[in-house]
């Protein structure tokens, strides 16, 4: 029987499958179905050093082929994780990656260093897509100088190994990709949503903005795999309409060590659960020795 | 909380756009307290997310909604046929807790009726319904009642009170005053909001099932949150905190 078991940033992970930060709350929710350490690790909903409120409703809205959610970062902070929630994960022995943000370079700095280094913070996880107040709100992401500005001073406060979590909305990504590696990224995860607007005909007017999810950006998400991880060394997590086995092998094979599955939950919630059995069975029939053999298999 | 396959055994029309859905599930939802949701997939391949609906009625493996045509979702569900494989999630969220020794009140507008029918049963004659239609034809809704003392209003005065059930319940509220009434709502925001007007100054207690746009139903998204007076964590969940609500609780 082959192996599952990835390894990602020095530690094992007993799978390549994790969720989307934001969207499995705070990993108790999900208990009453299956148990967090199901996953390879748990993504922790998006942290920052200050609790957030979030927006108002409407905060999602349905397309044929996906969703988008404009939540506004609704947090309890990061202390306030680590005191509550954290330690389900402990009991569970279940390894998490924290997501966090910041509006400003304090911020983010601040919510890096009040992570102290545990024995199942696999990495910290960058959310890049946010907008940084002092530059008139344009997004960290969007900018290789700022992406690599960013990611170097994160890199300096803390010893946990970081991930940057890169938006799609850019010219070039790979470029950004680079710039993140670069600064000290020891991974990435490609992708985050893609802004977009709901028009209501009768009103006139637009619903919502906010974030697409869902299986209409798995193409979008999987060239950014592709040729983000053929042009750094670091390994890069997948994410971006995963619904199951086959979409998330396709990840794999277009170069990403791991992947994250999100949206999927909402649709079915035992869609990661079924991802990992179909992982489990597709690997077994392969006859290769472990997942990450085909980690890169569409590479030349 | 279990997500359970099941097929339709009844798609019928009670009346207007008003729908009562029976599926017969491959395992039973459990205990369901009054006022919790099930989350359904509807079997049309356009319909990405699952809906929420009240449970109705939930018996052994019998699973009933009643629901309105409003939308995408319930217009696929409104065509799906006997048969018709489906899932059902739940039962989910938080329900009405009706206080010991209290005169209940119920108060329903529309499909609001949805989200307290189980709450009405478990009640029996100690409740009283305020039921608001649009017109007498909506009334059909509440005809399963039994013996529940029901007062109508009618929005078009084809029937009873004519004007909005707050109104209605405005003529009757001092009758009750002397008896420890605890009223439970469920409605269109416009209800809630009149009925918190009418409820201020006597200030009894009131339990309010509230409707929002959802996507996982479970707590997991934070997609469908009420603005409520908790100053350090104002939005909460109407999947998890809620559907059901205190109304002194919420910002409306």
């Amino acid at each position: 029987m082959g192996s599952l078991a990835v390894e990602l940033f020095g530690k094992s992970l007993k799978n390549p499958v994790m969720n989307a930060s934001g969207t499995l709350g705070y990993g108790v929710e999900i208990e009453p179905l299956w148990g967090v350490d199901t996953m390879g690790a748990y993504v922790t909903k998006g942290l920052s050093a200050a609790p957030h409120h979030g927006n108002p409703t409407p905060r999602v809205w349905e397309e044929r082929c996906g969703m988008l959610n404009s939540i506004g970062l609704q947090n309890v902070g990061v202390d306030r994780f680590f005191s509550h929630y954290f330690p389900l994960f402990v009991e569970r022995r279940c390894p998490i990656i924290v997501n966090f943000f910041g509006f400003s370079e304090e911020e983010y700095l601040s919510c890096a260093r009040s992570i102290e280094p545990h024995d199942l913070i696999v990495a910290l996880e960058m959310n890049l897509s946010c907008p940084n107040i002092k530059m008139g709100g344009i997004s960290f992401g969007k900018e290789a100088s700022a992406v690599h500005a960013i990611v170097r001073s994160v890199r300096e406060v803390t010893k946990i190994p970081l991930i940057a979590k890169l938006t799609p909305e850019v010219k070039n990504l790979v470029e950004i990709a680079r710039a993140a590696y670069e600064g000290g990224a020891d991974g990435l995860t490609l992708i985050n949503t893609m802004p977009a607007a709901v028009v209501d005909v009768k009103s006139r007017r637009v619903t919502l903005k906010g974030g697409l999810s869902g299986p209409l950006l798995k193409p979008v998400a999987l060239r950014a795999v592709h040729e983000c991880s053929q042009a750094v060394p670091i390994p890069i997590i997948g994410v971006g309409g995963i619904m199951n086995t086959e979409d998330a092998l396709a990840f794999l094979m277009a170069g990403a060590s791991a992947v994250q599955v999100g949206t999927a939950t909402f649709v079915d919630p035992f869609a990661m659960p079924k991802i990992i059995a179909g992982l489990d069975s597709w690997l077994g029939a392969s006859g290769l020795a472990g997942i990450s053999a085909i980690v890169g298999a569409t590479h030349g | 909380m279990d997500d359970i396959p099941g097929k339709i055994t009844g798609n019928d029309r009670v009346t207007g756009n008003y729908r009562r859905l029976t599926v017969r599930l491959e395992r039973s939802l459990g205990r369901v307290s009054p006022g919790q949701f099930v989350m359904v997939k509807v079997p049309d391949r356009d319909i990405f997310l699952r809906r929420p609906f009240s449970v109705y009625d939930s018996r052994g493996r019998t699973l009933t909604i009643m629901y309105r045509v409003v939308g995408k979702g319930t217009d696929a569900l409104s065509a799906a046929v006997r048969r018709a494989p489906l899932m059902v999630l739940g039962p989910l969220g938080r329900g009405f807790t009706p206080g010991r020794g209290n005169t209940p009140i119920v108060v329903a507008g529309g499909i609001g009726y949805a989200g307290v029918r189980m709450l009405l049963k478990r009640l029996g004659d100690r409740a009283t319904l305020f039921f608001g239609a649009t017109g007498k034809d909506e009334l059909r809704l509440a005809e399963d009642l039994g013996t529940t003392r029901v007062l109508a209003s009618t929005m078009d005065g084809s029937f009873g009170f004519a004007g909005d059930v707050v109104g209605l319940l405005g003529h009757h509220l001092d009758d009750y005053l002397g008896k420890k009434p605890e009223v439970f709502a469920c409605g269109p925001s416009g209800m809630v909001k009149s009925l918190k007007a009418l409820l201020e100054p006597v200030r009894i207690p009131c339990q309010v099932s509230v409707e929002e746009r959802m996507a996982c139903g479970m707590g997991l998204c934070f997609g469908c949150v009420v603005a409520t007076r908790d100053e350090t964590n104002p939005y909460k969940r109407a999947c998890k905190e809620g559907p059901v609500f205190n109304l002194w609780d919420l910002l409306l």
